[in-house]
């Protein structure tokens, strides 16, 4: 009654990052509203997982255990959380802004009777009339739209990269074992197959090479691959990003795209070669924490949110880059 | 054995293309204002495409409706240069700044209207609030099948299959139709409708229904607006560049090599 | 005795042979009839309007053979003997019916002048065939096919030729008379022809000669023999004077109430496979069917040139065989037919840079069937480049093709220049600068502006831009096809142009300013390009070089400014009044220049029509071969595009580049260097 909740995901038995994030944001927000707060936890085998979340410190981890949550189908989880959220009336709900979050959100709010709010970058509580204030960035991010809701429970996505990381606590989360009935009979949309694709995580990249559409032909993004090889191996995660345009050509597949609608980074070091930054891009990377440019145009956009930047031709710079980067390791 | 009927969900919104320089944050009036015309918000254009790509290979009836407080015939026409069938415009100031729900509940006041319907394809999010809320909730308050970022869609024996684009793979998914399907833009680029054709399609009589809210049967109460307390610019992303210098490109490189090395 | 010959000798029931004339002439005619039907029906509806204006280059180019001559005179010379022999032959034919059914002539003098010029006419035939035969299959020169037909067709001429003269030489040998030594060859032939036999073999042979000779003719409608036919018709048809513009036919203010139908809007959905040709020009079809493949447009497309899968041959010869498949009862009737769907999709391959009508032996405009093309692809929508999709939406709702609002337009000015600007109040100047939108918004191109207006200020001349409210002249429009997008922007630029009333136009770019030339209805406004008016000045030592430069240079002709406008001199004139500039010529110049690949609407689309290297990197690698230190171009794409060439070929140590306005100012200022 009264809580804030927080959905957590989990990939390959291990928490994803945004959770922890999304956990750091519960807390502040229950602090201030005078509520309780705790995770909500789907999956299959997952009493490992839950004492992980445990060791977060919200007041209660919400344990689902079913066959049916060993993976993600939306119409099995939209139909368990709606449950577990008419049976606990939670103020709000905090979900992050992945493929899972964008699924189920605006589902869950309508089940609900309630609204939902996305991609929001950071809260904050009116203490005059107990509602939370979520900020949310509109036209690619030309804006910043601050909105308030009288409905509840509120569903709230939040991008990722935008709040800090709970840390661990001495105060163990209590495990609560939630049942919940669920049945295949919920399942509208049947999954086939899947597919697997060879993908880049990039946001899990400590360093982005990324290149745009001053790249001059897909030959070139070899020698990016080359320059990441080489961060590699002096021992940083490094990864080969693009803007859209390029993935738009084929140059490469669409989990290289950073930008709003591509992945969302805030990697160490972020190289943009030949990128201009139109805002849908810079979104996505301007959370870096440290922005590197290349690019011929010394009025581009990209320029004027990097740390270090050459007024260069990359088909200049690179080759002696790789030289260099090969001498000092 | 009729043909199938596809409903294309359609936001006239102002172009998230636009260059950087044409947009201005008004705070004080809560408005964005972009100096260039408004379009259909790109990722509804994946949608129409889709819907035209499955009327290449059958028999199939689309219907573009689109919802706002103002429209404009010069933007949505377009839908119907590129081979869509029919126009549904419903165009009132009681819809100016609705909320996902309130737009979901409208539009599928609208699409009762308009009879049976096979696929509903609209786009993932629109380019103005980029929400990605409205077709979900559609499909909540219809009551079928909904699918998401679909990056191609197929139509088979009363199914719609559909890939999805998921973290690490593409996911093959079947529902029965009816369905939702919302749309991302690997499923490709809306064909080009040449400038002579869209003149053509200001000129002549178009199969359009122009409606108002009334016409709807909505009942007032379910249409709120954003609670929209202020519009913000955005924090100002500049940082203080260093330039690097040098007097060659290798000493250049050999300098931001160095400033990496310290990074990692 | 008079010199003379029998005719028909030991030939019996010779009115067979006016039959077989008679009935293979009807054939010929009835399939000729076939070829304007197929035309008639590909035809946009319109009149072609005849004139005597093109009879001079038809005299010239079919008798002097002056275009084959021009670039390749063993070409030309090959084929002058063919045509001579052969028509030389059947000149003597004639004369010979003549003679034999009308009014005898034939004697004397007349007859031994005329047995002459025959056994010349059949040598220059023979020698012009085997030459052609050595040019296909000994030297295999790159642009010639070879085909079955490219082999029989000189070997079937060649074997009549032989023939005649083997039956001359058995006339002679057994009817010998003084005056046959001026039939030379059979004179000599008649020494091999001794023997019974030959006599009695005489008509069989003499049937066999007149039937292969006769069959040839037969050949004409499905070969490329049809050229014979149809060059003259297009070399005439393409050289009458053009219409002059260009408005879009559909009537803008048609009734309101018109209603859609989608039927009928969308007539040609099924057919997306390919786009059927219609609303072609008649010069264009005569020259497609006249099309012998020789290959020089090939030779010399830019597109071909580096590796690119597009042909421009192959291109004429697919038009032509969808133009038959679709339009003939028949179907194709070719023996050779090429039909070739794929490349009728590599639309987007071509820069329009022309080169292929300057080499074209009959004047074929492959590029403007590509740009025809294009606007079929265009209305249809689907087979658009997804770049070319984006720029040409930009075009619409930003008013320029680049990602660029239009303030930013007024990006390339500095500071401390001081610009005048165009207005209702200001309307003493001598002439509008049209910068253009790559000029304005491009950060290399910029230069051209910034120089440009800096040489016009130093020598007091006073001009006016429209800044910010300058329109799009909408050329990209109409080189892609987009033909009402364009409509649109002329309505928009005259509108402004009156507004403001603006009648001398000044522009960067040689595209703006063969579109404002060529394509805007003329008497409204004068249009020059910027080497125009650096060329009067040099020419009014108006230009004060301060400093002698001492470097070598070469200079690139865009193909808008060289090949379509025909402006050479000009820039080279400016080019050599800079004291201690030397000027050497690439290899490809003037009226060969090689196109930079900008053009076309290519300067807008991905790498994904790249060949084995880009124009650009061919063309910096032709410069850099001249020695020169500079390349010297007067385009902004083609500035654009070198400048990427240069690099990207890794000649940026040995070559630079400048637009002629940079480098007239470096030459003026005392204060920079080259």
């Amino acid at each position: 009654m009264g809580e804030i909740l927080v959905l957590a995901e989990s990939k390959e038995g291990s928490l994803e990052k945004p959770t922890l994030e999304l956990i750091h944001a519960a807390k502040g927000i229950a602090s201030d509203l005078g509520v309780g707060s705790a995770t909500l936890l789907l999956g299959n085998s997952i009493t490992e997982l839950s004492n992980e979340i445990a060791g977060y410190g919200l007041d209660k981890v919400y344990k689902l255990e079913n066959s049916l949550f060993k993976d993600f189908i939306g119409d099995v989880w939209v139909a368990a959380i709606e449950q577990v959220c008419k049976n606990l009336n939670p103020d709000a709900v905090l979900i992050s802004h992945s493929d899972i979050g964008r699924e189920i959100a605006p589902r869950l709010a309508y089940r609900l009777n309630s609204i939902a709010t996305t991609d929001c970058i950071s809260l904050s509580v009116n203490q005059d009339d107990k509602t939370i204030i979520k900020n949310k960035p509109i036209y690619g991010g030309n804006a910043i739209a601050v909105l308030k809701s009288l409905k509840q429970p509120e569903i709230i996505t939040l991008r990722k990269n935008c709040f800090p990381l709970a840390e661990a606590s001495s105060e163990k989360s209590e495990i609560v074992e939630l049942p919940v009935e669920i049945s295949q009979d919920v399942v509208k949309v049947e999954i086939l197959e899947r597919k697997q694709v060879d993908t880049v995580e990039l946001d899990k990249a400590e360093v982005i090479i990324s290149g745009g559409r001053g790249i001059a032909s897909d030959e070139d993004f070899k020698m990016l691959e080359q320059l990441a090889d080489l961060i590699k191996k002096a021992g940083a995660n490094a990864m080969v990003g693009c803007s859209r345009p390029i993935v738009d050509m084929g140059w490469m597949s669409s989990d290289h795209q950073v930008g709003l609608t591509g992945t969302m980074v805030a990697p160490g070091i972020y190289l943009a070669i030949g990128i201009s930054g139109a805002i849908q891009h810079l979104v996505g990377m301007v959370r870096s924490k440290k922005i590197i440019a290349i690019n011929t145009d010394p009025g581009c956009n990209m320029l004027k949110v990097a740390d270090y930047g050459l007024v260069d031709d990359y088909t200049e710079i690179i080759p002696h880059l790789i030289k260099k980067m090969e001498e000092l390791s | 054995m009729s043909d199938l009927k596809i409903i294309v969900c359609a936001k006239q919104i102002p172009d998230p293309e636009a260059p950087f320089s044409s947009v201005t944050v008004d705070t004080e009036k809560k408005k964005v204002e972009v100096d260039a015309p408004d379009v259909i918000n790109p990722f509804d254009e994946n949608a129409l495409e889709a819907a035209l790509r499955i009327k290449e290979t059958m028999g199939c009836h689309i219907t573009v409706v689109s919802l706002g407080a103002s429209l404009s015939d010069t933007v949505l026409r377009k839908a119907i240069a590129a081979g869509a069938n029919e126009l549904v415009l419903i165009e009132d100031p009681v819809f100016e700044e609705l909320d996902s729900n309130s737009t979901a509940y409208a539009l599928s006041k609208a699409i009762e209207q308009l009879g049976d319907f096979d696929l509903i394809l609209t786009g993932r999010q629109a380019g103005d609030w980029d929400a990605g809320q409205v077709g979900s909730v559609l499909a909540e308050i219809l009551n079928i099948p909904c699918i998401t970022m679909a990056c191609g869609i197929k139509v088979e024996d009363g199914h719609v299959i559909v890939d999805k684009t998921i973290p690490g793979a593409i996911e093959v998914v079947k529902a029965r139709m009816p369905a939702l399907v919302t749309v991302s833009n690997e499923v490709g680029e809306l064909r080009y409708v040449s400038r002579s054709k869209l003149l053509a399609m200001l000129r002549k009589r178009i199969p359009m229904k122009k409606w108002k809210a009334d016409q709807l049967n909505l009942a007032p109460d379910l249409l709120s607006q954003v609670g929209l307390l202020e519009l913000l610019t955005p924090p100002d992303m500049r940082r203080d560049c260093v330039l690097i210098e040098g007097s060659s490109p290798e000493e250049k490189a050999a300098e931001l090599a160095k400033i990496i090395k310290s990074l990692i | 005795m008079l010199p003379y010959r029998k005719l028909f000798w030991k030939i019996e029931h010779p009115w067979i042979f006016y039959l077989i004339v008679i009935s293979v002439s009807f054939f010929v005619i009835g399939m000729c009839l076939l070829y304007f039907s197929v035309w008639k029906k590909s035809l946009k509806n319109q009149n072609t309007k005849l004139s005597k204006k093109p009879l001079g280059t038809v005299f010239l180019d079919i008798f002097l053979h002056r275009r084959l001559l021009k670039d390749d005179l063993a070409a030309g010379l090959m084929h002058l003997f063919i045509f001579w022999g052969f028509f030389l032959l059947l000149i003597i034919t004639a004369l010979l019916s003549i003679h034999e059914h009308i009014h005898p002539f034939l004697f004397g003098k007349i007859y031994i002048v005329f047995s002459s010029a025959g056994e010349f006419a059949g040598l220059l035939l023979f020698i012009g065939c085997l030459f052609a035969l050595i040019r296909r299959y000994v030297q295999k020169v790159p642009r010639l096919e070879n085909t079955f037909e490219d082999a029989l067709m000189p070997t079937w001429l060649a074997i009549i030729v032989l023939s005649g003269f083997v039956l001359e030489g058995i006339r002679i040998s057994s009817q010998p008379a003084p005056w046959e030594r001026f039939s030379f060859v059979g004179w000599i032939f008649s020494g091999f022809m001794k023997g019974a036999w030959t006599e009695a073999s005489y008509p069989y042979l003499w049937w066999a000669h007149a039937i292969i000779s006769i069959g040839f003719l037969a050949t004409i409608p499905f070969t490329k023999m049809f050229h014979l036919l149809g060059a003259p018709i297009s070399i005439y048809l393409q050289n009458l004077p053009k219409p002059v513009s260009t408005t879009l036919e559909e009537d803008l203010t048609a009734d309101q109430e018109e209603t859609y139908d989608q039927e009928e809007f969308f007539e040609d959905a099924d057919e997306k496979e390919h786009l059927l040709p219609r609303d072609l020009d008649l010069a264009t079809v005569a020259f497609l069917d006249a099309c012998m493949r020789c290959g020089r447009c090939v030779e010399a497309c830019p597109s071909n040139g580096v590796g690119e899968p597009y042909a421009p041959r192959d291109f004429v010869q697919a038009m032509r065989s969808l133009i038959w498949q679709t339009y003939s009862p028949f179907g194709d009737i070719r023996f050779l037919k090429r039909p070739n769907k794929e490349m009728l999709d590599r639309l987007w391959y071509c820069t329009t840079c022309r080169a292929c009508l300057e080499v074209c032996p009959i004047y074929g405009p492959t590029f403007q069937l590509v740009l025809s093309q294009r606007e079929l692809s265009i209305e249809e929508g689907t087979s658009v480049p997804d770049l070319l999709n984006q720029t040409l939406e930009r075009l619409f709702k930003y008013e320029n093709p680049w990602m660029s609002s239009k303030k930013e337009k007024l990006g390339w000015i500095e500071d401390d220049m001081d610009i005048q600007f165009i207005s209702p109040s200001k309307q003493d100047y001598e002439f509008c600068y049209f910068v253009g939108c790559t000029t304005s918004v491009d950060a290399r191109a910029r230069s051209i502006a910034k120089a440009f207006a800096s040489i016009l200020q130093r020598v007091g001349i006073d001009f006016g831009i429209l800044g910010d409210k300058e329109p799009c002249c909408g050329d990209i429009a109409k080189r892609v096809g987009e033909t009402g997008l364009f409509e649109e922007k002329k309505e928009q630029c005259l509108t402004i142009l009156e507004k403001y009333n603006i009648q001398k136009i000044v522009t960067s770019s040689p595209h703006c300013y063969y579109t404002l030339n060529t394509d805007y209805p003329k008497e409204i406004f004068e249009v020059n390009h910027y080497t125009q008016v650096l060329h009067h000045l040099v020419m009014n030592n108006k230009l004060d070089f301060a400093k002698q430069l001492n470097v070598t240079v070469t200079y690139h002709d865009p193909c808008y400014l060289g090949r379509h406008s025909r402006i050479f001199d000009e820039p080279r004139e400016v080019i050599k009044a800079i004291p201690g500039v030397k000027l050497v010529e690439m290899a490809h110049n003037r009226e060969n220049s090689l196109c930079c690949g900008g053009g076309g609407g290519r300067m807008w689309q991905g790498s994904e029509l790249t060949g084995e290297e880009r124009m650009g990197e061919r063309r910096a690698r032709e410069a850099a071969d001249t020695g020169a230190e500079i390349l010297i171009t007067a385009c902004p794409l083609c500035l654009i595009m070198m400048e990427d060439g240069i690099k990207t070929s890794r000649l940026d140590k040995k070559l630079k580049v400048m637009d002629l306005n940079e480098f007239v100012l470096s030459a003026m200022d005392t204060a920079t260097n080259v």
